[in-house]
């Protein structure tokens, strides 16, 4: 029994001992790739540790292009504009996190559960669609220039955004919650959301009006629908849960429920002073 | 003592009854109608109905089937399978080459194998797997990394695995095999990575391949010349879906993919066989018979792998042997599957890319709806008027349904040069924008392809159909209803929502007298009987 013990002691120590050399082992491996990784983080946080060694190189942008036609293009689109089956990379909303790092990833590694394969690519190659794709989405880098504090004044006031939009839990229902909307959509896309909301609804918003079959007519954002069902939202926030059998009709409308802001209603310094309000806008 | 050694000769005389049943000869896969309780084969039979004699749940009582479990895989993922059940034991295989054996009656399982797989596949469209073969006492599964591997039906241990290929060049399997005889066929997949594309058989016993046959004949064999060049070599044509089997011509028929690369045909000009063909195999020897191409020089990736259905039926007053397939492009064919002779062909979903099918069955291409630089809109949309869920026949209602798909693509091309193990696509294609996707259960004239009605879905469906003799046709939807719809009228009797897009098609079983209807949604498999 108590050579047991003391043979089970000796084991455990045998593979501590073990641990111990691999770990200094790989800490030696490492060595040179912690240097330059600690050079990195003294810039930024742990997931800018790598960074893209071909950034913003018009040359391997071009071979990054090339790689993204023969091996991307087939679900994300032609221009990166998304295709059957995978979603639009050109808006800098990264689903799967849009540092250099996490695309890194993203792309090595697949993303499990979705079509989305790991990649067959060498490292080099991987950054060189990742240039491509910043190029691509370019304008996400475009820096914002307007003011933040009058841009979170007109939100609240003059845009009245806050109506329909929350941000920190304060706000409407109605739109989008934008909390970490900076985190997610480039101040170009959301300049072209505000301006024109119409050219891209995304889902879960799109206009909508049923008319029950006694005849009651309800126009809101559609949540969500199926063969069977349908469920919107109404401007005073109310949900709506209908089997499509309990409907006389469904009316899908092209018209946005959020109002065009032109420059008649925004003028252009105020446009960028609200642009610089919302990409700021990280989440907690 | 004495009615003890009786009993004892009973019990003995019981087991080895039931261990004798539980050995699914070739005969009883040739006559799987006859115990309808079982589900043999991927397609139910060896015709490629998808059609059950069961009836106990009908048109009346549908309306009270409920679940009576729910299997959930440990990996993330979608079941593309159909299970089979042999004698009360149910085989499935999922997401990663994961396979199980469970009870029927419970889903609880019996045993689990997981295939141990490279840390890279090479391959398209999700790390799926379709199913099971059975024969003797070994169920049979292809992998991803294009292996062959016999398992004991009983244990799950691995009798044999051959490899067939190498997946790091693009080749792997995602079909279930079909079993014929003593044979274990499998067609490879890989039409996005410029394989060369095989039908392969395999001895049951010992794994040892006895023949394959190659998609794209060589150089010196017939058709070679139908590609330019050394396009040959890597023109995919994959066989990445079951075939069917006529026992009396002793012909298996297995429908082909794409060539590649899939968009850009400038490479490889000419009619690139037997790319989008559907072949007649000798079961014994792989030799070709005959074969007949929907699509010649295919630019828009409309494999025709989607199951040939084999029906004796009366064509223009005269009894034939039919081959029927709602293809990839829209258009709904019927053939003679003596001899490959092209009989019929009319649109089953919307087409924008042919005038017409010729009376020789090829078809007159409308011009600019090729791929281009710039792009060329095209119905169908890449993903097909139908794809690789399984269509179902009814010789109740004598239709044939079919899972039809309402949406268009733009097609773009691009050159490209082979690159082992990379995607060999030519390009790439899109959705339209503001072409809203939908589609519909469409049950067909067999003869005609007249549309006799449609059950329409709010999107373009991925799941197959299932006919019972309850007068009922199972399928499933994008949003994951698995629904029963009256087999004459289409009109919808039962809906349940399984909370996930159903990537299958529908397979019925009957245990301890209840019949069971089972859909694989998302990495679920759902069970459902009468209460």
């Amino acid at each position: 029994m108590w050579k047991n013990l003391h043979n089970l002691m000796e084991f455990k120590f045998s593979i501590c001992m073990g641990i111990n050399l691999l770990v200094v082992g790989l800490i030696l491996m490492l060595f040179p790739v912690w240097i330059v990784a600690t050079v990195d983080s003294w810039i930024g946080d742990q997931e800018k540790e790598i960074v893209n060694p071909y950034a913003n190189d018009s040359e391997e942008i071009a071979q990054g292009a090339t790689y993204f036609r023969l091996d991307c293009a087939f679900c994300h689109g032609i221009g990166a504009q998304g295709g059957g089956r995978g979603p639009n990379l050109t808006l800098g909303r990264w689903e799967h996190g849009g540092t250099d790092a996490a695309l890194f990833r993203t792309i090595e590694r697949g993303v499990p559960g979705t079509e989305m394969p790991p990649s067959v690519h060498t490292n080099k190659r991987i950054w060189r669609l990742i240039s491509f794709l910043r190029s691509v989405g370019a304008a996400s880098q475009a820096p914002v220039t307007g003011d933040r504090e009058s841009g979170k004044n007109i939100f609240l006031t003059k845009g009245n955004c806050s109506r329909c939009h929350m941000i920190n839990g304060k706000g409407g229902r109605l739109g989008p919650d934008l909390s970490s909307i900076g985190t997610s959509r480039s101040a170009a896309s959301l300049a072209d959301s505000i301006r024109d909301p119409v050219k891209e609804i995304p889902k879960g918003y799109k206009t909508i009006t049923v008319v029950t079959v006694d005849g009651k007519r309800i126009t809101g954002v559609r949540k969500n629908e199926d063969t069977f069902s349908i469920q919107l939202m109404s401007p005073n926030e109310k949900l709506y849960l209908f089997f499509k059998r309990d409907l006389k009709e469904i009316i899908y409308q092209s018209n946005s429920l959020m109002p065009s802001y032109g420059p008649e209603m925004l003028l252009q310094e105020e446009l960028e002073d609200l642009l610089s309000y919302l990409d700021a806008l990280r989440g907690k | 003592m004495r009615y003890h050694k009786i009993l004892l000769t009973l019990a003995f005389v019981v087991l080895c009854g039931f261990n004798g049943k539980a050995q699914v000869t070739a005969q009883r896969l040739l006559e799987a109608e006859r115990e309808p309780q079982n589900w043999l084969t991927y397609s139910g039979d060896y015709a490629g109905r998808r059609h059950s004699t069961l009836g106990q749940i009908n048109t009346s009582n549908v309306k009270h089937l409920r679940p009576q479990w729910v299997f959930q895989s440990e990996v993330k993922g979608k079941f593309e399978t159909t299970p089979l059940v042999v004698d009360g034991v149910m085989y499935v295989t999922g997401q990663d080459n994961l396979a199980y054996a469970l009870d029927s009656k419970t889903g609880r399982i019996i045993w689990r194998y997981r295939h141990p797989l490279p840390e890279k596949i090479v391959g398209c469209c999700g790390r799926v797997n379709r199913g099971f073969a059975a024969l003797g006492n070994k169920v049979f599964f292809a992998t991803l990394d294009a292996h062959v591997v016999a398992l004991d039906a009983k244990t799950g241990s691995v009798i044999w695995d051959v490899k067939a290929a190498d997946n790091s060049k693009g080749y792997s399997f995602t079909l279930a095999p079909l079993a014929i005889k003593d044979k274990i066929i499998v067609g490879v997949a890989g039409g996005e990575y410029g394989v060369r594309g095989f039908i392969d058989a395999y001895d049951a016993e010992t794994g040892n391949r006895i023949w394959r046959f190659h998609t794209i004949p060589g150089p010196n064999e017939p058709g070679n010349e139908t590609w330019e060049g050394d396009s040959w070599k890597h023109g995919g044509a994959p066989a990445w879906l079951t075939g069917t089997y006529d026992p009396d011509l002793n012909l298996t028929y297995w429908g082909i993919g794409n060539p590649g690369p899939d968009a850009y045909g400038d490479d490889r000009e000419g009619l690139n066989l037997y790319s989008n063909c559907v072949v007649a195999l000798d079961v014994d020897t792989g030799k070709l018979k005959w074969f007949f191409q929907y699509t010649p020089h295919d630019v828009h990736d409309w494999d025709a792998v989607q199951i040939p259905v084999l029906l004796d039926l009366e064509f223009k007053g005269k009894p034939r042997k039919l081959l029927v397939q709602a293809n990839r492009n829209s258009f709904y064919y019927v053939l003679d599957r003596t001899n490959g002779e092209f009989l019929h062909a009319s649109p089953f979903a919307r087409q924008t890319w042919a005038k017409e099918i010729s009376p020789d069955g090829s078809p007159v291409v409308l011009p600019g709806t090729d791929p281009t630089p710039d792009g060329n809109y095209a119905c169908p949309g890449v993903e097909g008027g139908t794809n690789w869920m399984s269509p179902s026949y009814s010789p109740q209602t004598g239709l044939l349904y079919v899972a039809a798909r309402e949406k268009c693509s733009i097609y773009f091309n691009s050159p490209q040069k082979y690159e082992e193990g990379s995607v060999f696509w030519g390009s790439s294609f899109q959705p339209v924008a503001n072409e809203k996707e939908w589609g519909a259960l469409r049950a067909l004239d067999p003869t005609t392809g007249k549309l006799k009605w449609e059950f329409k879905y709010y999107s373009a469906p991925w799941a197959g159909a299932l006919s019972t003799a309850g007068g009922l046709v199972f399928s499933g939807d994008m949003e994951g209803y698995l629904l029963a719809v009256d087999a004459e009228t289409g009109k919808n009797l039962w809906h349940f929502q399984t909370g996930s897009p159903i990537f299958a098609s529908p397979m019925t079983y009957s245990v301890n007298g209840s019949q069971y209807v089972v859909i694989p949604s998302g990495n679920a498999l759902f069970s459902f009987a009468l209460p």
